[in-house]
């Protein structure tokens, strides 16, 4: 799949043409550095005097290069593609492979980072279990009821939640067998063909 | 088992025949394991909707009643033996016929009563039930080609003061879902292997301490480890 470049996003890279392949691999780590922290505006003033060019030039270069490693990570555009891709910006050869390392090198993270922003629900992080034998309550004596008592511990967008559960032994064996099931069926015929045609 | 003295009195006058007539007495052991069971149906009514009981002193009923049911669910309460029954029904001047009316209903209502005594409590949410869905995620609007499944989880609970069910809702990956069936297959195990002898053993400790009047244990067996075992005394009954 190819990457779509908007005029004005290629507007904006083509400021990277115009300098040496040291000044660009600047660029490639300060993007790098900001899709991992966020964007630090002083950086643009020190490399604007520096280079003899507007703040808002920077700018627009760190941003396109951000945009074009968030969108093709976003996408997971494969080797190839991402070469075809940025070969409409009219960049050298050499620039072009840099930028290919880069994109290869930090795929991974960038997906890790988006995949941080993506909506999350309540999910399973740890299950802790007991096995007691209630015998005696104040509202009945002599008793030997069995019980399982569960503390689930769930985590929603890193914040974590712990609920106290019980239950019984027939419900404990009728759950493990659902749920196993449930494990089941992910590798059914139906579940695989739906994987193997989802790529 | 020691029950108050307005609650003997009480009972003596249950087992009165001058206060509580025969054939009201019999309605009146039908309507106390009803009572019981159904919050609705805990009243006397049945004297002032037949002409026949107008003669009968219904305050007496009303007390004997009381005195009835408190007897009856503290002799759930403590698992308590016919013999014994008979005897303190028969210290309050029951008469044999009575005596044998209530301990046949009475044993017959026993489990019923001891399921409702042991569910008094505010116990943890009480998993019985489990739903899942099975969603193949693909997408969102930061990244594409995420291609991962996802199990969602509704764990069905009762909650103590709560009606009907209530819900514990989580999702899973394909690897969380396996560690937590792997955890509840290890406690299912456990149940298997070690918890019914535990439990025989149990029944075993408290005949005896029973008879000696020990303080009663409680047992539990830790999960992870899977065959830790922790034995602690606590006293129960004091």
């Amino acid at each position: 799949m190819l990457l779509m470049l908007e005029e004005q996003h290629k507007k904006h890279l083509s400021f990277l043409t115009s300098v040496e392949i040291d000044v660009v691999r600047e660029f490639c780590r300060i993007s790098i550095e900001f899709i991992r922290k966020g964007a630090n505006p002083k950086v643009y003033q020190g490399a604007s005097q520096k280079l003899g060019v507007s703040v808002e030039t920077v700018q627009n270069g760190v941003e396109g290069l951000m945009y074009l490693l968030t969108e093709s990570s976003k996408l997971m555009v494969n080797e190839i593609d991402f070469q075809d891709s940025i070969m409409t910006l009219g960049f050298s050869e050499g620039l072009r492979q840099e930028l290919l390392e880069l994109y290869v090198q930090s795929r991974h993270e960038v997906r890790c980072i988006l995949s941080e922003m993506a909506m999350d629900l309540p999910h399973y992080h740890n299950l802790e279990w007991r096995f007691d034998v209630e015998v005696a309550s104040r509202s009945l004596r002599h008793q030997t009821t069995p019980k399982i008592l569960l503390k689930l511990h769930t985590e929603d967008s890193g914040k974590k939640e712990v609920k106290v559960l019980q239950t019984d032994p027939v419900n404990l064996v009728h759950l493990t067998n659902v749920l196993d099931g449930a494990l089941q069926e992910m590798k059914s015929a139906y579940c695989r063909r739906i994987v193997r045609n989802i790529k | 088992m020691d029950l108050s003295s307005p609650t003997l009195e009480d009972l003596a006058l249950a087992g009165d025949s001058v206060h509580v007539p025969d054939d009201v007495f019999s309605v009146l052991v039908k309507k106390l394991f009803d009572g019981i069971n159904d919050g609705n149906e805990r009243n006397i009514s049945f004297l002032s909707e037949n002409d026949r009981y107008k003669n009968v002193d219904k305050a007496a009923v009303k007390q004997a009643y009381g005195g009835l049911v408190t007897m009856v669910t503290e002799a759930a309460k403590n698992d308590m033996e016919i013999e014994s029954l008979s005897s303190l029904l028969e210290d309050c001047k029951f008469s044999g016929d009575r005596i044998a009316a209530l301990s046949k209903a009475f044993l017959q209502h026993k489990p019923q009563i001891q399921i409702l005594l042991n569910s008094i409590g505010n116990p943890p949410p009480h998993i019985v039930d489990i739903d899942w869905r099975l969603d193949y995620y693909i997408k969102n609007n930061h990244m594409d080609k995420v291609n991962e499944p996802v199990y969602l989880v509704s764990l069905k609970t009762e909650e103590a003061g709560k009606p009907g069910l209530q819900e514990v809702q989580l999702s899973c990956s394909l690897e969380q879902l396996q560690d937590l069936v792997g955890k509840l297959k290890d406690a299912t195990k456990c149940l298997e292997k070690d918890g019914t002898v535990i439990i025989y053993t149990f029944q075993l400790f408290n005949t005896i301490f029973d008879e000696y009047e020990v303080p009663r244990i409680a047992v539990s067996l830790h999960g992870q480890n899977g065959a830790y075992i922790d034995i602690k005394t606590h006293i129960f009954n004091t």
